[in-house]
């Protein structure tokens, strides 16, 4: 049943990952996302490797968690890693006819794996770690001195949480709908591809006709308890900067220094 | 507290030739602190509408709403209104705002600029209040229903309001639901001071009211203590609403000249005045004779053997919906299934139609075996009706809709003309709303066109999972009428889940009673309800009727304790009064 997934795939815990701002730790994912991109000979593969390891071990989460979020990338790393494998030119290894596998070939596509899977692994240790609200609220913060620019910071975050909040609520509601319509006839698996789309207006008129209502409802009970935008505005979870960031941060630049410090060294032995 | 002087709202006409409807029709009216007020009315007889203009979430086009003091339309006052007079709404899913009961909790305080540290003792003191501290970190969509409306009611004392408003509030709840807010509510009212109104159609309800009002078209077209409203049955009816079944009995006993007094409320006071013109007597135990016991030599239309469905095997979600569970469904009987929230009822229907396919086990629909192959064919056999059917209709006019199954069975035009005829006949519609837009029309029209849309393929079977909720007294009925009409002209063989003991009692042939995936008890409605203990064991009622006279007979007096309906009820009095029934228990049965 679909109602059961809980979303965001926050898994609660004390590490240190966990106690961060979640701002610090929106800044520190992009960077080590950037440097999973910059990153090139096998050494510093190895030194990234090693660091998101660490990071793993420290945030307590199992480690077949936080390879779940591969699982649906499956097919198109396999994809991406084959098409590296016949594409790249090189030095040759096997020939058959007019396809040809080369080395550097081979090379490309275990990279490419790899850089993909530590792509994978960095972002959801943010998300496994951070619980949709405190991220929302993060992303709030950084974004409030955009607000002078006529950003609205705040309402943006608002819709991001009740889009988290109603996800679940709708994909109940879109699993009803469509039980209720195949028990009315509504075949949706078979018939060409146009057949196929058109068989889901049966479903998706009464989807927006309920979120719409559902829209109006939300709005009217949030005004009934009094909201009114941001402004005056305080909230139970204040999100600080704390000396624990601060530390983590030190730690990721020395981190940073090491991964592309190593890059000099190499370059110039 | 809130007083409304000569009140009148419309709401304003969305098209040309739509009228403006007037919602609220000159309403002058008072509610004291600390009252506890229950507003009655059939759907769309403006008690909603009434509920908004308190708050200011409407504003009325005509006369004044004054909250303590403050008149709602003058705009600065309006979140001071709101903070003092918090409102619980109908859909529990529909007003939790964040991600976590801990988050919701917050928000009102949050908006009203409360410091952090005070936002968190009121909100660990709110929990606390409605007993939902240890679900802090849920996320909302794991709740029931019941504990969602107490996170609601939870958030607004989180603001510390004078007031709070509930619109059908627990109509979307079932009975364990619905009394966990009642029990919370009143303890409010008694233990807090808290004002409370609460808006509602079942008539259960209004009984522990200090006053009751009774709305139609606008109007407050009754008001009082709960006696003196109940006593005016016809006069309720006529309002599209009920009395209690205890009420409604001793009302039909008074008729007759059996016994006197005021107007019954409570099972309690009927079994009071009751034991005052009933004489102790021994009385041999009754021997349930049913003639719908026959049908069980009937021809199985349904055969499930030993069915089992596993959700998500294999992960951790693994939850065993239904366990080895093995009946027949007889060809032409209503059945009812009874169970409480999760016990695996739906899970059951699902299978009949094959939306779901058995874990293990085996079912049998008039001959067919799931496999993928005789879907379209079972489909049509079975018609399945989900909760809230109307949230599914889709097309522009309701003649398209009614037809969208029928589209795909080949049929000629003529044919299909024919069909949509006899189903509207049935269900009580007109011909006039076909080409309308479906969602112009009534919460009760909507209601029943979309039935219309499986009635029309001719099911064999058909299964409806609580036709009934969030329909006003009026509406319930005649559904019941309609469907046990369509049993008998048609022959279909009917499945209902309800949480309504007392149409089940009325209405079925046997009962199919379902805890956590198995199969309780399988028995006609009078052998399932004379098991009280173990019904209850299962957070399962009897019908109101049932355990009066139960009571009655276990102080020592001789009646049928087998009574499920209102009539037999009266029969059974006037019987032993009339000094006939002494030998002959159980006649009536």
């Amino acid at each position: 049943m679909i109602g059961n997934i809980t979303l965001g795939q926050y898994i609660p815990g004390e590490s240190i990952l966990h106690k961060m701002d979640p701002r610090s730790k929106i800044i520190w994912t992009v960077l080590l996302m950037v440097a999973v991109f910059v990153i090139n000979t096998w050494q510093e593969y190895v030194i990234m490797g090693a660091f998101i390891a660490l990071l793993l071990v420290i945030s307590d989460i199992p480690v077949k968690q936080s390879l779940k979020g591969i699982k649906p990338l499956v097919l198109i790393l396999a994809i991406t890693a084959i098409l590296n494998i016949f594409f790249v030119k090189g030095t040759p290894l096997v020939k058959l006819g007019p396809v040809m596998i080369t080395y550097e070939g081979i090379i490309s596509a275990v990279m490419l794996f790899f850089r993909l899977v530590m792509l994978v692994v960095a972002a959801s240790l943010m998300t496994l770690t951070t619980t949709p609200m405190a991220m929302t609220d993060g992303i709030e913060r950084m974004m409030k001195p955009l607000e002078r620019v006529g950003v609205p910071a705040h309402e943006i975050a608002m819709m991001m949480s009740i889009a988290l909040r109603f996800i679940p609520t709708l994909m109940e509601e879109t699993e009803r709908i469509m039980k209720a319509q195949a028990s009315r006839g509504a075949d949706f698996d078979t018939g060409s591809l146009f057949k196929r789309v058109k068989s889901f207006i049966p479903v998706l008129v009464p989807l927006f006709v309920s979120a719409f209502k559902r829209a109006d409802e939300l709005a009217e009970a949030m005004e009934a308890r009094c909201y009114r935008g941001g402004r005056g505005r305080t909230r139970l979870k204040q999100i600080h900067f704390t000396i624990l960031d601060l530390k983590a941060s030190l730690a990721g630049i020395l981190f940073l220094m090491i991964l592309f410090g190593s890059r000099f060294l190499t370059n110039a032995g | 507290m809130i007083e409304f002087r000569d009140v009148y709202f419309e709401y304003g006409s969305q098209s040309v030739d739509q009228p403006v409807t007037q919602a609220i029709n000159g309403v002058t009216e008072r509610i004291c602190e600390g009252e506890f007020v229950v507003v009655l009315g059939r759907n769309g007889s403006g008690k909603s509408t009434m509920a908004r203009l308190m708050n200011a979430l409407l504003l009325p086009t005509g006369g004044t709403v004054w909250v303590e003091g403050m008149n709602t339309s003058e705009g600065e006052m309006i979140w001071e209104i709101r903070k003092t007079l918090g409102m619980v709404f109908q859909n529990p899913d529909n007003q939790i705002v964040a991600t976590t009961v801990e988050e919701d909790l917050a928000f009102g305080p949050e908006n009203l600029g409360v410091e952090p540290l005070e936002i968190r003792k009121r909100i660990d003191e709110a929990a606390r209040y409605v007993g939902m501290e240890e679900h802090m970190g849920h996320s909302p969509h794991m709740l029931s229903g019941g504990q969602k409306q107490r996170v609601a009611i939870a958030g607004i004392l989180a603001m510390e309001p004078k007031c709070i408003v509930l619109d059908e509030s627990t109509s979307m709840l079932d009975p364990r639901g619905r009394k966990e807010v009642l029990d919370l509510v009143r303890t409010l009212n008694r233990d807090r001071k808290i004002t409370i109104i609460l808006i509602t159609h079942h008539m259960e309800e209004a009984v522990f009211a200090d006053r009751v009002m009774v709305m139609d078209s606008g109007r407050i077209i009754m008001k009082g203590t709960p006696g003196e409203i109940f006593s005016r049955v016809d006069q309720l009816k006529e309002a599209g609403l009920s009395v209690p079944h205890v009420t409604q009995l001793m009302h039909e006993l008074k008729f007759r000249g059996i016994v006197r007094g005021g107007t019954t409320l409570t099972l309690e006071e009927a079994e009071e005045s009751l034991k005052g013109v009933l004489v102790k007597a021994e009385r041999k135990a009754d021997v349930i004779q049913d003639s719908a016991v026959t049908r069980e030599s009937g021809e199985a239309i349904v055969r499930i053997r030993e069915l089992t469905h596993i959700y998500m095997p294999g992960t951790t979600f693994e939850r065993k919906a239904l366990d080895g569970v093995s009946m027949d469904i007889m060809k032409g009987e209503i059945m009812g299934i009874i169970g409480h929230t999760g016990s695996g009822k739906s899970t059951l229907v699902q299978h009949l139609n094959g939306l779901l396919k058995p874990t293990s086990g085996s079912i049998e629909v008039d001959g067919l075996e799931y496999s993928s192959k005789i879907l379209k064919e079972l489909r049509q056999k079975v018609g399945l009706i989900f909760q809230y059917p109307e949230h599914q209709l889709f097309e522009e006019t309701v003649y398209k809709d009614i037809i969208f199954g029928l589209t795909k069975m080949e049929l000629p035009e003529e044919e299909i003309r024919k069909r949509v005829k006899r189903v509207l006949e049935i269900l009580g519609l007109s011909e006039e709303l076909l080409e309308k837009s479906p969602f112009e029309l009534s919460g009760g029209q909507k209601r029943r066109v979309a039935i219309a849309g499986v009635l029309v393929m001719e099911p064999e079977i058909l299964v409806l999972d609580e036709p009934t909720a969030g329909l006003d007294p009026q509406g319930s009925e005649e559904v019941f009428s309609f469907l046990t009409e369509l049993n008998r002209s048609n022959g279909t063989t009917i499945l209902i889940i309800s949480h309504n003991m007392d149409y089940i009692a009325a209405y079925c042939d046997r009962i199919a009673v379902l805890n956590n995936g198995s199969l309780e008890m399988l028995d006609t409605p009078r052998r399932v309800f004379s098991h009280e203990e173990r019904l209850h064991k299962l957070g399962l009622d009897i019908p109101e009727i049932t355990r009066l006279f139960r009571n009655l007979k276990g102080s020592g007096y001789p009646v049928n304790d087998h009574v499920l309906t209102i009539s037999e009820a009266v029969e059974e009095i006037s019987g032993i009064v009339s000094g006939q029934g002494w030998d002959k228990g159980g006649m009536i049965l």
